[in-house]
């Protein structure tokens, strides 16, 4: 998978967990851009992610990312 | 992490006349299916059927009181329903670990109750959180 379809894949994650179909994603979207990007959001994203992806993070890893693009990095990894 | 995939809670439930009162008196729910015995016969059931919600209560309990910890709240909670519930029904309730996600202290349960004849009422998933 490209980093495009990913970042597409994560898109629809975050229309789905935020119902905002208007979100636009870019490696560099942080949640200060994203008005309900809460912390209970956060946790739905983090799991809906692991699961879409079949994925696991540690605590440690999410707390290192500063943006989206530092997840995909993530993501790449596992 | 205490809890792991597949592990496994089972619960017994019955919905008493009290029980379903108290929902009304909750709720404000006196749809006739819920309280009018000729209605719900007249609609194709045995009487009257139980809110479905009152399964969202016994899953509440579930959560609150039957779990290894306290140091648990609910992220998300689904449900469907797939068969009535009668007054005075018998349910069981069981429930297995179905995700553990670390990063985030968060647990997934996928439940089903289930009648004496043993069909399925309701099943869906819980999301929790461990605070």
């Amino acid at each position: 998978m490209n980093s495009k379809e990913m970042l597409s894949q994560i898109e629809e994650i975050f229309h789905d967990q935020l119902d905002d179909e208007t979100i636009i994603l870019t490696p560099e979207t942080t949640a200060e851009d994203i008005d309900d990007w809460d912390s209970l959001t956060h946790i739905m994203l983090v799991v809906a992610v692991e699961k879409q992806f079949k994925v696991k993070f540690t605590s440690n890893e999410i707390l290192s990312w500063k943006n989206v693009g530092e997840m995909m990095d993530c993501i790449k990894e596992n | 992490m205490i809890y792991n995939i597949n592990d496994k809670f089972e619960e017994s439930f019955v919905i008493f006349k009290n029980t379903h009162q108290n929902f009304i008196q909750l709720s404000e729910d006196r749809n006739p299916l819920h309280t009018n015995n000729e209605f719900a016969i007249s609609k194709g059931f045995k009487g009257i059927v139980m809110h479905g919600n009152i399964l969202n209560a016994f899953i509440s309990y579930f959560i609150g009181e039957c779990l290894p910890t306290k140091d648990v709240i609910i992220h998300s909670q689904e449900i469907q329903f797939k068969n009535p519930v009668y007054l005075d029904d018998k349910l069981k309730f069981t429930a297995s670990v179905s995700g553990v996600y670390e990063s985030v202290n968060a647990i997934e349960f996928k439940y089903y109750f289930r009648n004496l004849e043993k069909k399925i009422v309701a099943k869906g998933k819980i999301q929790i959180g461990i605070i």
